[in-house]
């Protein structure tokens, strides 16, 4: 028996070394061909199964009439554009653009072009700022927005008049009061949805950190433990766990199918939202009676607003550097772009899009406070880490046995040490 | 080892010593009783190159779809990558000591143990008495079976989701049902509390397996002899112990290849703990399966050297789980006392 | 074939099968018996069926209304929208017609490759037998995912990343060993006399078993495809990360994408969820008969 086994694997093994020569002798292709490519391959997150493939599509036709150039199209959805990204890196089979919410990493590895070497110069300059700040690494700008989202407090007119509330709170204290008074409408009500499980819970707890003073990074220096932050982690438990304002377990909670709902069926009393959110309530929820207002302060001082923009990177590859240009140019041009952007309910990156979004109503609330918008610190690679560490913890950290200083002193440490 | 597994599946090896007829395997394989050798001798001798003839299709494909991702994976396990996906320089063993030396891998363990267990042995309990009662004959029984197969028919991401939204909190229809007939007073946390979310999972993971297993028992059933059961009945036999003497041990091929399976699939079942378990902190509930995809992708980890060489761990334990059940299935069968 | 008094499996497992001349008297009789197993059968069908029959609803129901609070069983607007929103999409038949190729072919692929194997192992001695087998049960055991990078690597290289080709192998590749497992014990349980009467009227190995083993084997064959059939039509990372262009994806990859962070048709999603159910439910009825038999005949002597 043993004899054959070592037979039959030698055997298997031939088997493998013929198909890795096989694979071998066709190595080498990617990048080839000549001074540039003919072809990019465009790897696309899918933010709406309505809108996303629909716009990329037109837009690689008009790409492909004007540079002459092929545009490969592959539309991935959030859930699992990090694994398909992950195994494009490791089989060295580098799409030459890739939208993704993260590009700090990509840049420190080298693997980026700045736009130095790709963005039209007057292109660059109508970026707004604070999104060139956020997509600059090491003093170049890598992580190109595509497009931008701001969060407000959003809050249910008629549960705020049942229970006798005349204005959206301003203060945290407000705040809790007005949580308090719809829960106590009973019937299901629940005063605020707070999202804080794995999806999307950095969001959560940036919105609030930013209204309490509060920062992430400050000077170059991690602030996640300072003090105001970790008041403002505990303020966010005390809603539950002392206040029992909120939902069911808000540290098992997700956006999508948890707290959205919850405030789409007239169930929340408040909740922070942002474009798509007021899509969905304008579309599929018409009964919901909704107002949108800047979020509370727990400091006094003025409300912040926090924005989130995601990234189209550039790979460097042999011969792709002017199709990537010719890419950016066409993307950031005002027809492409703001119709895009429009059409997904979200918020514009560049000077030309706040003008061209000017007059709709619906935005104002956001387009006012876009320029001076809180961003994560996507610009530190080490930000990628200490995001994923909040998306799976934080949710520990709020429930009734959680500890929210140490969960932050943990989060310092483990960001320090990525140093 | 070899031999331990690939006795497996034709399951000579395994029929009871007094009942050799039934085998859903291959007769062939193993040291067959003499009776049959003997009838079979002549032509039962092949070259290797005669044998290569004949597997060669198989083998190609196997080599190149599954052994040679499986070597990619193994080399991956060794070496050291960025964030991103880029190989950094071997690793050594630091992807292993990393990843058995987390904090979070009892736990994980610890519940890959009671999912695995909890699934395959219910679901093979299951699976008999429902297989009985299929093999009964009834008017509809047709319907019946169409309805039984359909978790199979369907994909396992969606029966997740469903699940999912079946068991939520506050708009799932199986809290509603039970608040409506006054049997709880507040909806159940299924999904956020974890020991019922064990419970929850392990539910939809007999649900989705059912079916399988029925029908291989099913087949196993109706390939007992009638006349075996006769002779049984005649003797004064009851019921109960007709089922414990002939039809369990006559059921025993069928069975190895029910456990064997489930245990490989339930391991490796992603899409029901990913799904249900899915706005959850941390990792408290996950699998090995979910946890190594953690790693890879959505932990502060992020790597994808540690969560091969989780997926390298992965597979040895479930070889490990796979041998020691089948040896002891035999153990039994070679001493029926 | 017919020379010899050996029974087929198939003759021997309709002979044992529950539905026999027997149970037909049985049934005349419609004992209480008889009425609580049928009352019985349909809890159980229920119990199986009830989950879908939700989906049924939701999809019946406006995309809004799905994660309604207090959840309502039966919708409060009846709407075929979803079902017409998903055939009329071409997109989703690209997903459909992806699914049937992929899924008949590497079930084709599979048969044509695992037939032979299996009645080579179940007939035969030699060297290697047992690693080869041993082989077959371990391609099962490695997670899809731990293999994914692996095998795009290699598709990338080959240039097959984004073709059918590559979803076709993959798929094959993985269900060999159910396929083997299954027909080794039906070419196994075909007493050697069929055979060696064939060889001796003078039909080579592969005639043999062609014309002689097969159609002894067809119940086993059918219990193979199915089981093959429902993988492949079920397989999801593979495909997520082979195939790039939105028509091309299989259904499994393509219907998740109609529920995203950012927008959720959940009615949509069962609906065309439903929709994928159907061809291999209906492929199950169609053959129901034939797989009990099938895995039947396999033990059958």
């Amino acid at each position: 028996m043993r004899k054959s086994i070592r037979r039959g694997a030698t055997l298997a093994l031939a088997s493998v070394a013929a198909i890795s020569l096989a694979a071998c002798s066709t190595n080498g292709s990617s990048g080839s061909g000549g001074d540039s490519v003919k072809s990019i391959k465009v790897v696309i997150a899918e933010y709406s199964p309505d809108n996303t493939a629909k716009f990329w599509k037109a837009f690689a036709k008009t790409y492909e009439e004007t540079t002459k150039v092929k545009l490969d199209l592959q539309i991935i959805s959030w859930n699992d554009i990090d694994q398909q990204s992950s195994t494009m890196v490791q089989t060295n089979n580098l799409p030459d653009i890739l939208n993704l919410n993260t590009y700090a990493s990509y840049a420190a590895d080298g693997l980026l072009y700045s736009g130095d070497e790709v963005l039209p110069k007057d292109t660059a300059e109508d970026i707004i700022p604070a999104f060139v700040n956020s997509g600059t690494y090491k003093g170049k700008f890598y992580g190109m927005p595509d497009l931008s989202s701001a969060r407000a407090l959003f809050y249910n007119k008629d549960l705020f008049s049942q229970a006798g509330i005349a204005k959206p709170p301003t203060t945290w204290d407000e705040f809790r009061d007005d949580a308090k008074k719809v829960t106590a409408l009973g019937n299901g009500a629940v005063g605020y949805a707070q999202p804080l499980g794995p999806e999307e819970a950095q969001g959560e707890l940036a919105m609030w950190l930013f209204n309490n003073g509060g920062t992430f990074k400050k000077d170059g220096k991690w602030t996640l433990d300072s003090p105001e932050n970790v008041k403002t982690l505990e303020f966010m438990k005390g809603l539950s766990v002392t206040d029992g304002v909120t939902q069911n377990n808000p540290g098992s909670t997700n956006r999508t199918d948890g707290a959205f709902p919850l405030f789409e069926q007239g169930k929340a009393g408040m909740i922070v939202g942002f474009g798509p959110l007021q899509g969905a309530l304008d579309k599929d929820f018409t009964g919901v009676n909704y107002g949108i207002a800047p979020m509370p302060s727990g400091n006094k001082a003025d409300p912040q607003t926090y924005g989130v923009t995601d990234y189209l990177m550039a790979f460097k590859k042999k011969g792709n550097q002017d199709a990537v240009k010719q890419f950016y140019k066409l993307y950031y041009s005002p027809d492409q772009i703001n119709t895009w952007i429009k059409a997904e309910g979200f918020l514009p990156v560049t000077q030309s899009g706040l003008k061209s979004f000017e007059s709709e109503d619906k935005l104002k609330v956001y387009l006012d406070t876009l320029p001076n918008i809180h961003l994560t610190p996507t610009d530190d690679p080490e930000w990628d880490k200490v995001k994923l560490t909040i998306q799976q913890n934080i949710g520990l950290a709020v429930a009734p046995d959680g500890d929210p200083a140490k969960f932050l002193k943990d989060l310092q440490a483990q960001a320090e040490a990525g140093k | 080892m070899a031999r331990v597994l690939t006795d497996a599946p034709s399951g000579t090896r395994l029929a009871p010593a007094r009942a050799p007829k039934p085998s859903i395997g291959g007769r062939a394989s193993g040291p067959a009783p003499s009776s049959r050798r003997g009838r079979r001798r002549g032509a039962n001798e092949a070259s290797g190159w005669q044998a290569l003839l004949w597997l060669s299709p198989a083998l190609l494909l196997i080599a190149a779809i599954v052994i040679y991702p499986a070597i990619t994976l193994f080399s991956t396990s060794f070496s050291e990558y960025s964030i991103t996906g880029i190989r950094k320089g071997d690793a050594g063993f630091a992807n292993y000591a990393g990843f058995l030396s987390s904090p979070d891998l009892p736990k994980v363990v610890l519940n890959t143990g009671i999912w695995v267990v909890a699934v395959v042995a219910i679901t093979i309990l299951i699976g008999l008495a429902l297989a009985q009662f299929l093999s009964k004959d009834f008017w509809g029984r047709r319907v019946v079976r169409w309805a039984v197969i359909v978790p199979w028919a369907a994909a396992l991401v969606i029966t997740s989701q469903l699940f999912r939204l079946l068991f939520d909190y506050y708009h799932g229809t199986i809290n509603a049902v039970l608040l409506a007939l006054h049997v709880i007073p507040k909806p159940i946390d299924f999904l956020g509390n974890p020991p019922l979310l064990m419970a929850s999972m392990i539910l939809v993971g007999v649900y989705v397996s059912l079916p399988f297993t029925a029908y291989l028992f099913v087949a196993g059933l109706s390939a007992i002899p009638t006349d075996v059961y006769e002779a049984a009945r005649i003797d004064g036999a009851s019921p109960w112990q007709i089922y414990t003497t002939i039809t369990l041990p006559l059921l025993r091929p069928a069975m190895l290849i029910a456990v064997v399976l489930n245990m490989i699939y339930v391991f490796n079942s992603f899409p029901i703990i990913w799904i249900m378990n899915g706005s959850n902190p941390g990792f408290g509930n996950d699998t090995l399966i979910t946890y190594m995809y953690k790693i890879a992708f959505k932990s502060a980890q992020h790597d994808v050297g540690v969560a091969a060489a989780a997926g390298v761990f992965n597979v040895i334990v479930i070889l490990i789980a796979v041998i020691v059940y089948v040896r002891l299935t035999r153990t039994r069968a070679e001493n029926p006392s | 074939m017919t020379s010899t008094s050996v029974q087929s499996p198939s003759q021997a497992s309709r002979r044992t099968a529950p539905l026999s001349a027997g149970s037909t008297l049985r049934r005349r009789r419609r004992s209480p018996r008889a009425v609580l197993l049928t009352v019985a059968g349909f809890i159980v069908a229920f119990v199986f069926a009830s989950p879908y029959l939700v989906m049924l609803l939701d999809a019946l129901r406006p995309s809004g209304e799905v994660l309604a609070t207090p959840p309502r069983l039966l919708p409060k607007v009846w709407t075929l929208d979803a079902f017409v929103d998903v055939v009329s999409d071409p997109v989703f038949r690209g997903w459909l017609s992806t699914s049937l190729i992929v899924s008949v072919t590497s079930t084709v692929l599979v048969m044509l490759v695992a037939i032979p194997a299996a009645y080579f192992t179940a007939r035969f001695r030699f060297r290697g037998r047992g690693l080869f087998l041993m082989l077959i049960i371990v391609t099962q055991m490695f997670a899809p995912t731990s293999l994914v990078v692996g095998i795009y690597r290699e598709f990338y290289d080959w240039g097959l990343v984004n073709t059918y080709t590559s979803l076709i192998l993959t798929d094959a590749a993985f269900n060999i060993a159910f396929a083997l497992w299954i027909l080794q014990g039906f070419f196994a349980a075909i007493p050697a006399e069929v055979e060696e009467a064939a060889v001796l009227d003078g039909a080579g190995r592969m005639r043999t078993l062609l014309q002689v083993m097969l159609p002894l084997t067809l119940p086993g064959v059918v219990t193979a495809i199915t089981f093959t059939f429902i993988a492949t039509w079920n397989e999801y990372v593979v495909a997520l990360t082979l195939m790039q262009d939105e028509s091309k994806k299989p259904l499994t990859v393509g219907i998740s994408s109609y529920v995203t962070a950012y927008q959720q048709n959940w009615s949509d999603l069962f609906a065309a969820s439903l929709i994928a159910i159907v061809p291999v439910v209906i492929l199950f009825a169609l053959i129901e008969k034939h797989l009990v038999g099938g895995l039947t005949a396999g033990a059958v002597k």
